[in-house]
């Protein structure tokens, strides 16, 4: 009872951790696709006096991805009913030119501003229109939500942490007096911290298995038949197969970091 | 015969220096010598004995141990000394946790023995020290005694070149201190190992020829 109580006080607050990492990492490729599909999905209005470029436009501002010219037939025609032939050509002639412009990332609403800027310094632009006050709240919330979770991680991380370092002092007070023992007969750190080394690397697998089964039912049993359309169509974000390999790297690297601080706080005590 | 330990000038101190235990102490032990340092308590003789296995370094002099020079030791060099030194404790110092058998190997298991190895050396140290029924057990089983005998036992599992003993008999009973006595004697006898014993009295019973150094008034000074 008490071996299976000391193993879960580590794998617990270790559990813990790995969880919001791999929320982290499942929110990550979530926002990331969000991210594109608004990045795609938003594109700017932008009238000039002469055909112009892609490149043309990137000279101006680099985060222009591509620009698509707007038919200005398609305009007339609509703007000219029951107008003659000859009217509509001279309406063509004096008709600008229009463009929806495409971004290469989501920009802040500064960048964004910026950019506007860029544009309307242009003697060869005659005006811009970027859709300014939708872009900004879809920004904000989308900002507010990746800070709100990114809190709630951090806070998650340091009070397990704090509980690891407790597990600690309780291995120190268990394991102080053989690793004492064992350094006075020369015994290298490696060997003396053999024992704790191995309990706590059986502890991170431990863990890492569980971490990943729950995402890995999470993604094969529980959204499958959840019947979220968007949680079916995004399954593929809650967990991938290298998401072990980070999960098992993240948690040796706090085995390692947590024995060490043990080891290093055990030596050298008055024997 | 070479020296094993060689002290000179030799100044140990604790709390931060600020209190001398020994001052200028000169003295030399030789290969195979059996020696006896007596004084009263808190004369310094345990902290002259941890400065022997490098546990406290000397604040100024030298102090040279198996060739090495314990005032500027690297810790692997000390690590590698410490494995030729049989070290035995008052209080036993036995890992609670283990069995008597594997505390006896210990140190072959440090030096990288094979499992077979440490059995076949374990059943004869067990032997030797009259304990080979007690081989599964655990130290808090045995008696005050018996937890001594372990302690020799793993002392001289390696064969050291050097044993020390910080009041071996301290807290045994006149049987148990001579079946110690006895088993560090034939140490020094039989393998030509040099023994240094910290203790209050030097036992009646004891045969060897031996060397007896006193502690006092911060000074080391041998007894002809």
């Amino acid at each position: 009872m008490k071996y299976i109580k000391n193993h879960l006080m580590f794998i617990l607050p270790l559990m813990a951790i790995l969880l919001g990492i791999e929320f982290y990492l499942v929110f990550d490729r979530a926002t990331d696709t969000y991210e594109k599909g608004l990045q795609e999905g938003y594109s700017m209005l932008v009238v000039t006096n002469d055909p112009m470029e892609t490149d043309a436009f990137r000279a101006l501002n680099r985060h222009i991805s591509k620009s698509e010219p707007i038919e200005r037939d398609k305009i007339v025609s609509k703007i000219a009913q029951g107008v003659t032939k000859e009217g509509e050509e001279k309406i063509l002639k004096s008709l600008p030119y229009f463009y929806n412009v495409h971004l290469d990332e989501y920009i802040s609403t500064e960048e964004l501003i910026g950019l506007k800027e860029d544009l309307e310094r242009s003697p060869l632009i005659k005006k811009v229109e970027t859709f300014g006050s939708n872009y900004e709240s879809n920004y904000r919330l989308f900002t507010f939500i990746k800070f709100t979770l990114k809190i709630f991680i951090g806070f998650m991380t340091v009070v397990s942490l704090f509980l690891i370092m407790k597990q600690m002092e309780i291995w120190k007070y268990a394991h102080k007096e053989r690793m004492q023992i064992m350094e006075i007969f020369g015994a290298p750190l490696m060997l003396r911290s053999g024992v704790l080394f191995k309990v706590a690397i059986v502890d991170a697998i431990v863990a890492t298995l569980i971490v990943s089964s729950i995402f890995l039912y999470l993604k094969f049993q529980w959204a499958v038949h959840s019947g979220i359309e968007i949680m079916v169509e995004n399954r593929d974000y809650l967990f991938r197969v290298t998401d072990i390999g980070v999960l098992l790297a993240a948690a040796l690297l706090i085995v390692i970091i947590s024995v060490y601080s043990v080891v290093y706080s055990a030596k050298g005590v008055e024997e | 015969m070479s020296n094993v330990i060689n002290a000179s000038n030799l100044t140990l101190t604790y709390d931060n220096g600020r209190k001398e235990v020994i001052t200028d102490v000169n003295f030399t032990v030789k290969k195979g010598e059996f020696v006896f340092i007596t004084g009263p308590s808190g004369s310094g003789k345990s902290t002259l004995l941890k400065s022997l296995y490098g546990r406290i370094k000397p604040t100024s002099g030298n102090l040279v141990v198996g060739g090495v020079d314990l005032g500027h030791v690297r810790p692997s060099k000390l690590q590698e000394l410490r494995t030729h030194m049989g070290i035995i404790f008052q209080d036993f110092k036995l890992v609670n946790e283990w069995t008597v058998s594997k505390n006896v190997v210990l140190p072959l298991m440090i030096a990288g023995y094979s499992l077979d190895v440490q059995n076949t050396q374990a059943h004869r140290l067990l032997k030797h020290v009259k304990l080979t029924e007690h081989a599964d057990k655990y130290p808090l089983e045995l008696s005050g005694g018996e937890q001594q005998r372990v302690g020799v036992a793993r002392a001289l599992a390696k064969n050291p070149v050097l044993i020390l003993a910080d009041e071996p008999t301290g807290n045994l009973d006149d049987y148990s201190s001579n079946v110690i006595w006895d088993l560090m004697e034939n140490a020094c006898q039989q393998l030509e190992t040099t023994v240094l014993v910290v203790t209050h009295k030097i036992p009646q019973v004891f045969s060897l020829p031996y060397r007896h150094f006193i502690i006092e008034g911060k000074g080391v000074y041998e007894v002809h």
